[in-house]
């Protein structure tokens, strides 16, 4: 059997040396991760879209009352990309397609940043209560992720959110109802393999509590998959919250980029492109620039990668 | 044998998940206004709506209400839908067919070139073809599918004409029986070119842009298995054996390649259902998506819960088909968690 | 001497492109194998002698290697001499499996997990021996058609095989068991007990030993020349590394095969090999009869090695290693590459690259202070154990 005092020796040796092993380590990553030209290009984008939501207002002067809602201009509806000053044109309300991108950008990460953030939070802790505990507990909440995960995500969201009725702040309620589950999974997942490798053992002979094996045993080692998948779900929260307000599940004329590529449905068939695809166009930047980091981040950080 | 031990596991547990999903859609009633809004239609008397009030217990406590609810739904009735305006099980079958009908084109695609397209960028790794279908996977993971289906429409059906809106031409549509629902089998099986071609034109479009993001992950995990499989040593051995490159590729990389695939495309049929949605409502495609959406519009609980449990039962019946063709693909399988 | 060889490596040059610049893997390497000769290429991991092995059958991938010079040259039984680097790839697929076969290191690795053990030594048959098993079969090969062929060599998918053998059923199944008859014969010419049962089963089935004679079953089906094995014992049990030898060397003395052995297991070469050439950092520093060469090293990494092997004599827990580390082959200096890590190392030694050549009958060196370095004497009760570097 392993010598106490030896293994001691050895966990001090793990944890104090762990700030500078740290630091030096996520710098290692993080170059890393920017030498890859697809990732940088991704978070040249997020920070596109960063900027433009953080500084809407000066971008695109806000409509009163409703930032949210175009500005309609009756004098100028339909009206081409690049006429009359309005650079991507306008849609059948005479609201500028621009405004409508520019302060959706808001709209889109108030959503992915509240979606995400609830259930990564929300999902790691049932997820670490499952696989902490064990036992019965973790048997029936993984039953309830099952049941959750055998109905398609857009599908589930889609239910909620129309029951609640057709507003933007439902449809973020729908989602992240729906999207904890993957985190629980994941989580417990990771919680459990880092359980059975030694060196919690080797703590658990020194005595440390659970909770202090948690925190800095286990959560340090467990985070990598949460982190790509929670880059990888900024992108599809707003896929699917895109999908969902196309469909009619927020409320009229608000300038979320799925609902106006809806309302520019109609003028397609009559030739005016732009309101859809421009709309349009702005969700898939979005998922594309975090597909891309969220990628990039998955290469680096997840060891079973192709490397040869 | 430790597979069918599995599998009867899985199947086993099938009942019971279905249970906690019906638990799910039986709360998500409850939250509308007034719960048999789900059963009654306007052509009810006020004595009839009472009568239902009656029998599904609505004023009992929930437990029983659920029971009441789930009888029903086991018997058959599903309630009233609103936009078919008729009782639900009369619509869902054909509206069901419709749906499968289009999953299993865009699937078919999906499937055959994603494996293609993936084996050979896994093939010919980081060179020109491996870009290509990376380029290909990521924006097929980022591209929303109502919008694609607009970018393909316009050029398609609103330029070309090549492609018409709908799943059939009226005339041609009813010329012929329909046994099976997909109208393409129904053609075939009726000797009618004339209406298998019309089911076609129809089918070609919604299809490929519902295929799209399905193909998506697949190529994807067809290429990274590729690329695993052309660097294992059995590669290297079946070279040295003197064989040529294409049957080493087909026969030693890509059969054990194709492994983990069948897990991804079992995942892409859930892509696909959902993807239906839209690709129903733009291209006004009569199935459960197109139902769905239009009961979303105009309140229809009924129809929405009905499409939830079905969606629910169909994507947890191919996952576990799919997970029966794994356990018996792969030889050295060894199972479990 | 010089007449006899079958196989004549010449200042091959192996180099692989990476981001970080290129690797030179293997770097002017010279050496013969006779006819029915045993030559064993030792050197640690990363020596480049996988990789020399492997260029032998040109099976180095080639983005991101190359075969940057040199020549590799297989002689016909008619006197007629191939260049393997520069034939066409049809005549080098006639040549792999038929004249030059390999075995890898780990048999659980080189077995295809997903095809039955015939199926793949079927394949070898199917390559080569078309006609064997066509006569065999009682037909004549000239009026094979080309679905016959297809048939045998299993390009057809399983629907259209069954379609195939319902309709010329006797065709058919005369070819396929001509095709069973061989594999079966082949599994049992290397001592394989119930070669029908092996057959059908799939590798997992069966266990390291087993499948390490598989691989030499299949390897040796057309009767090869010369048989590269890499590294075939390192992946088995140390009771089964002895059995497997033995077999190699009986069916070596059946056939009169020359055999490669690509190892880092000095009592192989010392129990096998007629003669051994040594590597280091993608060179050649010494090739001589085995023997001598273990007795009387006349490289100072040769002399290293050896020196580095625990033995009756070494006191427990010293192990006389080398210092210093193999050097990156990443764009190496001209020199030396033992340079740094040779106690005899001097000036000279810095600025060039030492050549391979004779100093006595049969025996080559690449040092330029082999005089002085190896005067310590001979080794004879040096001689390595059962044990590795």
């Amino acid at each position: 059997m392993t010598d106490a005092s030896k293994v001691q020796g050895m966990t001090r040796v793990t944890r104090s040396s762990i700030t500078g092993v740290k630091l030096r380590r996520r710098i290692e990553v993080g170059r890393e991760v920017l030498s890859n030209p697809l990732t940088v290009i991704g978070l040249a984008i997020i920070t596109g879209f960063l900027l433009m939501a953080a500084f809407a207002p000066l971008f695109a002067e806000p409509n009163q009352p409703d930032p949210y809602q175009s500005p309609r201009d009756w004098s100028n509806i339909d009206v081409p990309p690049g006429v009359a000053g309005h650079v991507l044109g306008t849609d059948s309300t005479g609201g500028d397609v621009l405004y409508g991108i520019i302060w959706g950008s808001r709209l889109s990460l108030q959503l992915s940043l509240t979606v995400v953030g609830f259930t990564v939070i929300f999902g790691t802790i049932v997820g670490s209560i499952a696989a902490m505990r064990g036992g019965k507990l973790d048997n029936f909440l993984m039953r309830v992720v099952d049941v959750f995960l055998s109905i398609p995500e857009l599908i589930f969201a889609l239910a909620i959110a129309a029951v609640l009725g057709p507003a933007f702040s439902n449809i973020i309620l729908a989602l992240a109802a729906v999207f904890w589950v993957k985190y629980a999974r994941i989580v417990r997942g990771e919680i459990i393999k880092v359980k059975q490798a030694e060196y919690v053992a080797s703590a658990r002979v020194v005595g440390d509590s659970t909770w202090n094996i948690y925190r800095k045993d286990v959560l340090p080692n467990a985070w990598t998959p949460l982190v790509v998948q929670a880059t990888l779900d900024m992108g599809n929260v707003v896929l699917i919250g895109a999908t969902l307000s196309f469909i009619g599940l927020a409320q009229a004329g608000l300038t979320e980029w799925g609902a106006l590529v809806s309302s520019g449905q109609s003028g397609l068939l009559a030739g005016e492109w732009w309101v859809s695809t421009f709309a349009g166009l702005a969700v898939v930047l979005w998922a594309l620039a975090f597909n891309l980091v969220g990628d990039g981040l998955r290469d680096v950080l997840d060891p079973k990668t192709e490397g040869r | 044998m430790q597979v069918r031990d599995y599998l009867l596991r899985r199947l086993a547990l099938l009942p019971l998940i279905m249970l906690g999903v019906s638990v799910i859609v039986f709360t998500l009633t409850r939250f509308t206004g007034s719960p048999v809004g789900i059963y009654a239609n306007p052509n009810m008397t006020p004595e009839e709506v009472e009568a239902l009030e009656a029998r599904y217990l609505l004023d009992e406590p929930i437990p029983l209400q659920f029971y009441a609810w789930i009888s029903g739904v086991l018997q058959g009735d599903l309630g009233w839908s609103g936009v078919s305006v008729a009782p639900v099980t009369d619509v869902i079958w054909s509206k069901f067919a419709a749906t499968l009908e289009l999953a299993l084109a865009a699937g078919f695609i999906a499937v055959f070139m994603g494996i293609a397209l993936g084996t050979v960028a896994g093939v010919r790794r980081n060179q020109l073809p491996d870009h290509g279908a990376r380029m290909f996977s990521i924006l097929g993971a980022s591209t929303p599918t109502f919008w694609f289906g607009l970018l393909l429409l316009v050029p398609f059906y609103l330029w070309l004409d090549w492609f018409p809106l709908g799943r059939s031409t009226q005339e041609i549509f009813t010329s012929i029986p329909h046994p099976t629902g997909l109208y393409t089998i129904d053609a075939v099986l009726a000797l009618n070119p004339q209406a298998f071609f019309d089911a076609l034109r129809h089918l070609v479009l919604p299809s490929v842009v519902l295929a799209f993001g399905a193909m998506a992950i697949i190529v994807r995990m067809m290429r990274s298995s590729m690329v695993e499989a052309m660097s294992e040593e059995y590669v290297d051995a079946a070279r040295a054996k003197g064989l040529p490159d294409k049957v080493v590729i087909r026969r030693h990389a890509r059969r054990n390649a194709l492994l983990p695939t069948t897990t991804v495309i079992g995942l892409s049929f859930g892509f696909l259902l959902q993807g239906a949605v839209a690709v129903e409502l733009i291209f006004r495609w009569p199935g459960l998506g197109q139902w769905v959406t239009s009961a979303v519009l105009s309140g229809d609980q009924a129809t929405i819960m009905a499409y939830v449990l079905v969606t629910a039962l169909i994507f947890m019946t191919v996952n576990l088909a799919v997970d029966i063709a794994y356990a018996y693909l792969d030889r050295r399988v060894v199972l479990g968690e | 001497m010089e007449q006899d060889w079958l196989l004549r490596v010449r200042n091959l040059s192996v180099r692989f492109n990476s981001r970080k610049g290129t690797v030179h893997a293997v770097d002017d390497v010279s050496f013969d194998i006779a006819a029915g000769e045993t030559l064993a290429l030792v050197g640690e991991t990363g020596c480049g002698k996988s990789v020399t092995a492997r260029s032998i059958l040109r099976l180095v991938p080639e983005p991101p290697g190359q075969y940057w010079s040199g020549q590799i040259e297989l002689k016909n039984s008619d006197g007629s001499v191939v260049d393997i680097l520069a034939a066409s790839m049809d005549k080098v697929l006639e040549i792999r499996g038929e004249r030059i076969s390999m075995i890898f290191q780990d048999p659980g690795k080189a077995l295809n997990p997903a095809l039955p053990i015939g199926r793949q030594l079927a394949e070898v048959f199917a390559q080569h021996r078309l006609e064997m098993i066509f006569s065999d079969a009682g037909l004549n090969f000239s009026t094979a058609t080309k679905l016959d062929k297809k048939f045998i060599m299993q390009r057809l998918n399983r629907v259209q095989s069954s379609a195939y053998a319902l309709l010329r059923k006797a065709r058919a199944s005369a070819l396929e068991k001509a095709m069973a008859n061989a594999v079966e014969q082949a599994l049992a010419d290397t001592g394989i007990p119930n070669p029908q049962k092996v057959m059908i089963s799939y590798p997992h089935q069966l266990s390291g030993g087993m499948k390490q004679r598989v691989m030499i079953a299949q390897a040796l089906a057309c009767d090869p020349d010369l048989l590269i094995a890499d590294e075939p014992t390192t992946a088995l049990d140390v009771t089964i590394q002895a059995r497997i030898l033995k077999l190699i060397r009986e069916m070596q003395q059946k056939r009169g095969m020359a055999v490669l052995y690509i190892t880092h297991d000095l009592s192989l070469v010392r129990e096998f090999a007629d003669r051994v050439a040594v590597m280091y950092a993608g060179r050649i520093v010494e090739t001589g009869e085995s023997l001598r060469v273990l007795e009387r090293p006349r490289h100072p990494y040769t002399e290293g090695l050896l020196g580095a092997i625990p033995h009756r004599r070494t006191p427990r827990g010293e192990l006389a290693a080398i210092p210093g580390s193999v050097p990156q082959l990443l764009n190496p200096p001209a020199q030396c590459h033992f340079a740094s890590r040779c106690k005899w190392a001097a000036e000279a030694c810095k600025q060039v690259i030492p050549t391979l050549l004779p100093i006595e009958n049969g025996r080559l060196v690449s040092c330029l202070r082999f005089e002085e370095a190896t005067q310590s004497g001979a080794h004879e009760d040096l001689m390595p154990a059962r044990a590795e570097l």
